[in-house]
């Protein structure tokens, strides 16, 4: 036998990859299916595509905190607007709807609707624009002598309750969602809904 | 009955056998292009480029939405701050698999399921970050180092293959 040289050459196998490629998907299936027979999702946040509206025909929160906040909407980087937090939050049917225009200059609704209970935790959302009626427990407005704008007026209360609210929304994040009975569905429209404008 | 085992015994030798060859022409042949490549060409041989790249994409993807979350990656409770630790690890694994092409197989099986969990805490970057992950993570599993045994003039070659550097401890190349 002749002297030998050893050459070093990178291959990827085929065989190795289908089977690695399969066992991720199915790992991602599996996961996307625990959280489908839950329904929840974890830390949703929903911002940066501008207005999106929010409709619902009751909400009973916890921890109720609202603060003035300066944020980016879809037509401006720093527009006026409400921040609302709550720890808890139960809903019922919430109905989120977005208007966006095509390449072809057509305009699509997509709806998110849950006719069951939405629960919710940790719930952050910026608003431009609530219509709703509005009742609290244990409110409590504060002012503060602080150059901070997001700190110099606030309002608190122990639980909060809205009833047939239109909330032209921002900025939605949520730590956890359960939607019971969700549906997202997409319709064409002739022109898309200028609320608060 | 025991012929016809044997038969059958037979066959399956030389399927593989033939298996085994058809796999050594493949990695003569990629040694023979690589022969005349350029230098890039030779130092991204070396390594698993492509899956390499692919999960510094994915990591990247994956911390953009805890990126716009900062504010609020650390109220207690939040998981921004996991999607956080689940981007920054990808995109660690992928420059280090730059480096270390031995690991590759580890790197590839950390990508995978790092990038499938991402999907709680970082979206898994749109579900995009998480799909690239995957793919990225794959091809890290399915790159491996093999080497050719050339006999000393570089003409003939013997069908020898040693995969990841064990060459040093098979004693029939130490000829």
């Amino acid at each position: 036998m002749s002297k030998m040289d050893g050459a070093k050459v990178g291959k990827t196998w085929k065989k190795k990859f289908l089977v690695a490629f399969m066992s991720g998907f199915l790992a991602l299936g599996s996961l996307i299916a625990v959280f489908g027979f839950t329904g929840t999702v974890f830390a949703l946040p929903l911002g940066g595509i501008g207005d999106f509206y929010v409709e619902f025909d009751e909400l009973e929160g916890t921890n109720f905190q609202l603060l003035p906040q300066i944020g980016e909407t879809g037509n401006s980087d720093a527009e006026p607007m409400v921040r609302n937090k709550m720890d808890t939050a139960k809903i019922k049917n919430l109905h989120i709807y977005k208007d966006i225009k095509l390449p072809t200059g057509n305009w699509i609704r997509i709806h998110i609707k849950a006719s069951g209970d939405t629960t919710i935790t940790g719930l952050i959302q910026d608003a431009r624009f609530i219509d709703a009626n509005l009742s609290f427990d244990e409110l409590a407005i504060k002012e503060k002598n602080t150059e901070a704008y997001n700190e110099n007026w606030t309002q608190s209360a122990s639980t909060i309750r809205i009833t047939d609210a239109k909330i032209v929304t921002d900025y939605l994040f949520q730590t956890t969602v359960s939607l019971s009975g969700a549906k997202i569905s997409i319709e064409s429209i002739e022109e898309p809904e200028m609320m608060g404008q | 009955m025991g012929k016809e085992n044997a038969n059958k015994e037979e066959v399956k030798k030389a399927k593989k056998e033939a298996r085994a060859l058809k796999k050594e022409e493949k990695i003569h042949k990629q040694y023979e292009k690589l022969q005349e490549a350029s230098k890039f060409k030779k130092w991204r041989n070396a390594r698993p480029f492509w899956g390499a790249t692919l999960t510094v994409l994915a990591g990247l993807m994956i911390l953009y939405i805890p990126l716009h979350l900062y504010a609020i990656a650390f109220i207690p409770g939040s998981l921004v701050f996991v999607g956080f630790l689940f981007g920054g690890l990808t995109l660690i694994i992928g420059i280090l698999s730059f480096f270390f092409p031995q690991f590759s197989t580890i790197f590839g099986i950390f990508t995978l399921f790092l990038s499938v969990l991402s999907v709680m805490g970082a979206l898994g970057g749109f579900l995009i970050g998480t799909l690239v992950g995957i793919v990225a993570g794959s091809l890290c599993i399915a790159w491996q180092e093999e080497t050719v045994v050339l006999k000393k003039d570089g003409t003939e070659w013997n069908k020898e293959v040693v995969v990841n550097h064990t060459n040093q401890n098979n004693p029939t190349l130490q000829a």
